[in-house]
């Protein structure tokens, strides 16, 4: 059995935050607290949430662009925090990112078969001649063939994508990093540049997809971990799964009740000041502590909730509660 | 029964080679919202920009008319420019230039780089609110007004838009879009990029400040669930005949 390509256990990532002047007291924000997840070889798992949840330095930590404060990340069951740049670069050309603006990544001057095949001298040590024959298969199954000698600026927004993902996956990495890989794409162009990445994934490899756009994690992952302020508040399959946290609920069917309209707490549960579920929580739990991800009985969901509503068994909570998908399997027109 | 904000019917336009709309129809009521939907590539940027008077392709418009009710029944603005390319749709252009603002105000799709990034969001606000037809007592007061209404915090005022974030931005862009009390907004997809949660304020926030004062709502949207809920009316644009498939 070979081990999880990501495992990152009990993660934290705090910042310094300077006062309002030098003297003052300096204040530790904490962008990540906690955070537990492993993906298996061949898995396609979310982490979704709102702009600020941590989601993004999440996966930065994981690609060892950042250092956590805290916690420990292993790839491929060795470990990978706090090594020295020199122990991480012969590993990095399997663990590839996939960046939001593609346009921006791209060399203007380079065509797409030049950026790839460059990539695969460079990092991948390949001759000339078998960067150049893997460069055009690679394109080519992504659906670029006749666009080898296009630069930047003659693609369109999606083919654009497509060279970033080439570059990628061409290197046959053992994980991939999608952060949010189809901003600024129109609706319907999103689904053909995620099923070109997943479609595309080496054998055994893992990916990550970093997202605020529930229905591609529904579409694209069984597993999805929702984060809610540097924590994940719930751990899903989109498919078999009904959101049980009232957070998750919001975040996947916006319309389905008030939107949150109070800051977050800093103390206990983050999101208790909005939840309709904190008044059935005895003894005042939710502002005391931070709910630990909780099982399902009967299912792989885990929950960080204190309210037994939110806890209770799958057949229970379906028929008290919201529909198993909010609206139609893809709510894009 | 107020008369319609605008009408526009048989809305053909040609870019060399290829129509781009054919036969396209929109009525926006006042106090409603009107969607207009469809794919990628089946002009419903190019629809919400000709039903302002922008027309920037050549040959450019070939049939339909433009009507605003509400401000003169009979006018019809494409009089005169229908076959007669970019010079005569540069003519349009001017003649429409003085209904931006108070009689309507366009929300673009890419709020951040629409953004002037030299002046601060307050600034731009206060600009626009200048448009309006009857200037308020305190402009600062406004501004503040205004920058509450959609989210902000009013010390944003002193924010450039390099400063902000994709979501303040967004929300930045529709104070200014509003700013003028016009009588009717287009708002071109402005949830885009925003999480699902900012995606519904922002959404609402839209219909809320438009609808306070009976104007009217052009709303180009992609998400199923936006538009199912708060359209009064749906517009479903498909790309015409021969459109070339993008990739």
């Amino acid at each position: 059995m070979s081990p999880p390509v990501v495992e990152v256990r009990r993660l934290e990532k705090l910042f310094e935050q300077a006062g309002p002047f030098p003297w003052s007291p300096r204040r530790s924000v904490g962008a990540v607290q906690g955070v537990d997840f492993a993906v298996a070889p061949g898995e396609v798992v979310a982490l979704v949430g709102q702009s600020g949840s941590g989601k993004t330095t999440v996966s930065r930590i994981v690609l060892g662009l950042e250092e956590p404060t805290g916690g420990e990340v292993l790839l491929e069951g060795e470990r990978w925090d706090g090594l020295p740049e020199s122990g991480r670069r012969p590993r990095r050309p399997r663990y590839q990112y996939v960046p939001q603006d593609a346009m921006a990544a791209l060399d203007p001057q380079q065509t797409a078969l030049e950026t790839v095949e460059e990539t695969l001298r460079t990092l991948g040590g390949l001759s000339a001649a078998d960067a150049a024959a893997r460069a055009r298969d690679i394109l080519g199954r992504l659906g670029l063939g006749a666009r080898l000698h296009a630069l930047p600026r003659e693609m369109s927004g999606g083919e654009q994508r497509r060279v970033t993902l080439a570059r990628v996956l061409a290197l046959e990495p053992r994980l991939v990093v999608a952060d949010e890989p189809t901003s600024g794409l129109d609706a319907d162009r999103r689904g053909a540049v995620l099923e070109a990445l997943v479609g595309n994934l080496p054998a055994g490899a893992a990916c990550i997809l970093v997202t605020h756009d529930m229905s591609e994690a529904r579409d694209w992952c069984r597993r999805v971990y929702v984060m809610l302020a540097g924590r994940v508040i719930e751990e899903l399959d989109p498919r078999a799964d009904t959101p049980r946290h009232p957070y998750a609920r919001i975040l996947f069917d916006p319309w389905s009740g008030p939107l949150p309209a109070h800051p977050l707490s800093a103390e206990g549960c983050p999101f208790r000041l909005d939840c309709p579920l904190a008044a059935s929580v005895p003894d005042g739990r939710c502002a005391r502590s931070v709910p630990a991800l909780t099982p399902v009985p009967g299912s792989a969901q885990r929950v960080a909730c204190f309210a037994e509503a939110a806890l209770a068994p799958a057949s229970a909570a379906d028929s008290a509660g919201s529909p198993r998908h909010a609206g139609p399997a893809s709510d894009t027109l | 029964m107020s008369a319609p904000l605008v009408v526009l019917q048989d809305l053909t336009i040609r870019a060399p080679g290829r129509l781009l709309v054919e036969g396209v129809e929109v009525v926006v009521e006042p106090g409603r919202v009107t969607a207009l939907v469809g794919p990628s590539g089946s002009g419903k940027s190019l629809t919400a920009r000709a039903l302002m008077g922008v027309l920037d392709v050549a040959p450019g418009l070939e049939r339909g008319s433009l009507r605003y009710p509400a401000l003169d029944p009979s006018k019809d603005w494409y009089d005169g420019v229908r076959g007669g390319g970019p010079r005569a749709q540069a003519r349009l252009l001017e003649a429409t230039r003085a209904l931006r603002g108070a009689y309507l105000s366009y929300s673009p799709q890419a709020a951040s780089s629409a953004l002037n990034p030299g002046r601060t969001v307050g600034q731009q606000v206060a600009l626009a609110v200048g448009r309006r037809a009857s200037p308020p007592a305190s402009l600062g007061a406004e501004v503040t007004r205004l920058l509450r209404a959609v989210g902000l915090d009013p010390r944003t005022a002193a924010a450039l838009p390099g400063e902000l974030s994709g979501g303040q931005c967004q929300r930045a862009a529709l104070a200014i879009a509003v700013a003028p009390a016009p009588r009717l907004v287009i708002a071109d997809e402005p949830e885009t990029g925003l999480d699902p949660v900012l995606r519904r304020a922002v959404t609402e926030l839209l219909v809320e400040v438009v609808q306070s004062h009976g104007a009217g709502l052009l709303l180009i949207s992609h998400h199923h669930d936006t538009v199912s809920r708060i359209a009064g009316a749906v517009v479903r644009l498909r790309p015409p005949a021969g459109a070339p498939e993008e990739l």
